[in-house]
């Protein structure tokens, strides 16, 4: 009878023990969500508190009379440093750097990729070995020397401006910003390309060139179609270091109307005359947050898969 | 002069020779496979013909133009691949209308082609799918009809019936023999599938280690083969290939088949080839195809050299339309092909009949043909 019995008697222990590793794993994981969450929701209630509630109440309590007041002064009031325009100049700054830069650098990551995979020259594990390399380089120890660079071609356009009367970008902070986040993002953008068109197959490649497509006419027609995944998971890893970025803002383009947005958010909330507007610091850095987070929500999903995809194949 | 014509090709990757040197020539209308073990340099011959690789020595002529210098699309070529390579982002027109997209040709002339092909494959009805959203024979057809719209001088087949299942590699197999006789097109086909060569060629090239074994028609290939190494490529079962000694008396040559445990197999060979004088009592292989070896009253009537045999019975296996007998002779399991029919018991003797005239002989060390 025994035998009977004891199989019985396994299953439902073991049905309990699955429930509760569950429990445990679910709970965990719910934990660390809540952990990770709460700076967000503190934000984003306090964005939307006025001064009175955030000094006399709690601090995680829903606001009793939620008001935009803070997210408008932000925008459009708000002092950083001794101009007080609101964030909206910062915002569009950080917007014509970080759309043109992630273009470039994405672009040129693909056409990097798909020369080291599919056009391979002498020496080409060489060039990859040392464009990997460059995503190991830690960003401090350039900050000097594309400032030197910088500043000659700073001059350089100086002397266009001087002979055309048009500096053609050279000495802009923006061009300036879009030119250095371009080159250090290179090393990743080309990576991913890279080990995503690793396994792309090559009998394509082939096909194209019988059918006479031309080196950038397989790029461009049969490369870049097939290559969503990786353009997206591009594009948001380089949005977020990009948008996020302070240390190269605060070097090349640190003061006046050229910051951009994580610069000026800085100097918002380190501005010190009178009470410190927590409702208003926090919308700010709402609004600076707010880009990056949206990329995630609209593309998220593609960006495991894609990650995925260049990891286990690549 | 042939139409395609191969010349003295060498390929080299470093000091690694792939291809050591390669004569082929096809008629225009013809059919070429080339077949051989992987590895043998089959589809790097095709590549180069295609132009995706370059060759270091020799000459590949089409028309009697040479071309081993020319990008892959100014060579007049189509090519089918074993993954069928369709591009994945276009719909099966598109797939169908690229090439003629980069050479520019006018739109409406493309749909007139798109139409035309897809009325020969029958696709018709799946020129706005995507190539995801097709099974893997209909990938096959895209794949053809991409080739076929071209109307190049050559066809290039890159094992293209490897990816499907067994059935389906049979149709489609009759389909592109098929597309062959209506079309007439000049084909140059690789596989490591022996009975798609002998089924599909005019011209058989069975390749080896980057070299040409034999060069012929399928009939000669399989009748007359070259050497050990094509006898026993081709045919499914393959050729027996069986240790034996050469015994000469007054009257002429005969072939002893040794025999566990029992008296020897003396088959008389008044037709042996002139070059098996020279082995007379030496050792020799005796090849001998399974359909050579067949019960006597399965043997050809009009056979003029049938030599019968008492032979023990190791191994039945019934086939459906064949009966396999395995015997033993010299050593070596040795495949009889009998009638479906054939009443035949595992662990028994029963007389085999030999066709002497269909047998062949080699040399045990040169491997080559003693003819």
């Amino acid at each position: 009878m025994s035998a009977v019995t004891s199989p019985a008697r396994q299953a439902s222990s073991g049905m309990s023990a699955r429930t509760i590793n569950r429990i445990v794993i679910y709970g965990l994981l719910a934990l660390f969500a809540i952990f990770y969450l709460m700076p967000l929701f503190v934000m984003l209630v306090t964005s939307f508190k006025t001064m009175d509630e955030i000094q006399n109440g709690n601090m995680l309590a829903l606001p009793h009379a939620p008001t935009f007041a803070p997210w408008i002064k932000a925008w459009s009031e708000v002092c950083s440093g001794l101009t007080c325009v609101g964030m909206k100049g910062y915002f569009w700054n950080s917007i014509k750097m970080v759309v043109p830069a992630v273009l470039i650098s994405t672009l040129l990551g693909a056409l990097n990729g798909y020369v080291l995979t599919k056009w391979r020259f002498r020496g080409h594990t060489l060039v990859f070995a040392m464009m990997l390399f460059a995503c190991f380089i830690p960003f401090q120890s350039v900050l000097l020397p594309m400032a030197t660079i910088l500043g000659s071609l700073g001059r350089f356009g100086v002397t266009l401006q001087n002979a055309t009367g048009f500096n053609f970008g050279f000495g802009n902070s923006t061009v300036n910003l879009v030119f250095v986040h371009v080159v250090y993002g290179l090393g990743f953008t080309t990576l991913f390309f890279r080990n995503y068109y690793e396994a792309f197959p090559t009998e394509l490649i082939k096909a194209a060139q019988v059918d006479g497509a031309s080196f950038f006419q397989i790029f461009r027609r049969i490369m870049l179609p097939n290559s969503l995944p990786i353009i997206v998971v591009t594009v948001i890893y380089q949005f977020t270091n990009i948008w996020n970025d302070f240390l190269f803002a605060s070097a090349y383009a640190g003061s006046g109307d050229v910051m951009p947005m994580t610069v000026a958010l800085n100097n918002v909330v380190n501005t010190s005359t009178g009470v410190v507007e927590y409702n208003v610091n926090m919308a700010a850095a709402m609004i600076a947050a707010l880009p990056t987070l949206i990329v995630y929500v609209v593309a998220g999903r593609y960006f495991v898969r894609g990650l995925m995809a260049g990891a286990v194949k690549g | 002069m042939a139409f395609l014509e191969i010349d003295g090709l060498k390929k080299r990757f470093g000091s690694v020779e792939i291809l050591k040197g390669i004569n082929v020539e096809l008629e225009k209308g013809g059919f070429l496979v080339l077949v051989g073990p992987s590895g043998c340099g089959k589809s790097t011959l095709l590549n180069t013909i295609a132009g995706l690789e370059q060759i270091t020595e020799g000459e590949i002529r089409v028309d009697g133009r040479a071309i081993n210098d020319l990008h892959p699309s100014k060579r007049d070529i189509a090519m089918v691949f074993q993954s069928y390579a369709l591009y994945p982002n276009m719909t099966v027109a598109g797939n169908i209308a690229f090439g003629m997209e980069m050479r520019g040709v006018p739109a409406a002339e493309r749909q007139a082609a798109i139409d035309k092909v897809a009325k020969i494959l029958q696709i018709g009805h799946l020129l706005n799918r995507k190539p995801s959203q097709l099974s893997g024979g209909q990938r096959q057809r895209v794949a053809m009809g991409r080739a076929l719209v071209r109307d190049p001088k050559l066809f290039l087949f890159d094992e293209p019936l490897s990816n499907l299942d067994a059935k389906l590699r049979v149709d489609m197999r009759i389909e592109i023999k098929r597309l062959h006789a209506t079309t007439g097109t000049t084909i140059v086909y690789v596989t490591h599938d022996q009975i798609e060569a002998m089924t599909l060629a005019t011209k058989i090239a069975v390749m080896r280690d980057g070299e040409v074994q034999q060069f012929g028609t399928p009939a000669e290939i399989y009748n007359n083969p070259i050497n050990i190494f094509v006898a026993d490529f081709m045919g499914s079962p393959a050729m027996n290939l069986i240790p034996a000694k050469i015994d000469g008396n007054g009257a002429g040559l005969s072939v002893v088949l040794d025999r566990e445990s029992r008296q020897p197999i003396v088959l008389p060979m008044p037709g042996a080839p002139a070059g098996l004088a020279a082995f007379k009592d030496k050792q020799v292989i005796f090849g001998v195809r399974p359909e050579a070896l067949t019960d006597p009253e399965g043997a050809e009537r009009n056979g003029s050299e049938i030599a019968t045999a008492d032979c023990h019975i190791e191994v039945v296996e019934p086939a459906g339309s064949d009966t396999f007998a395995v015997t033993n002779l010299g050593g070596k399991g040795v495949v009889a092909r009998l009638r479906a029919d054939a009443r035949i018991q595992p662990g028994t003797s029963t007389p085999l009949a030999f066709n002497l005239s269909k047998a062949v002989f080699f040399d045990p060390a040169t491997e080559k043909r003693i003819l």
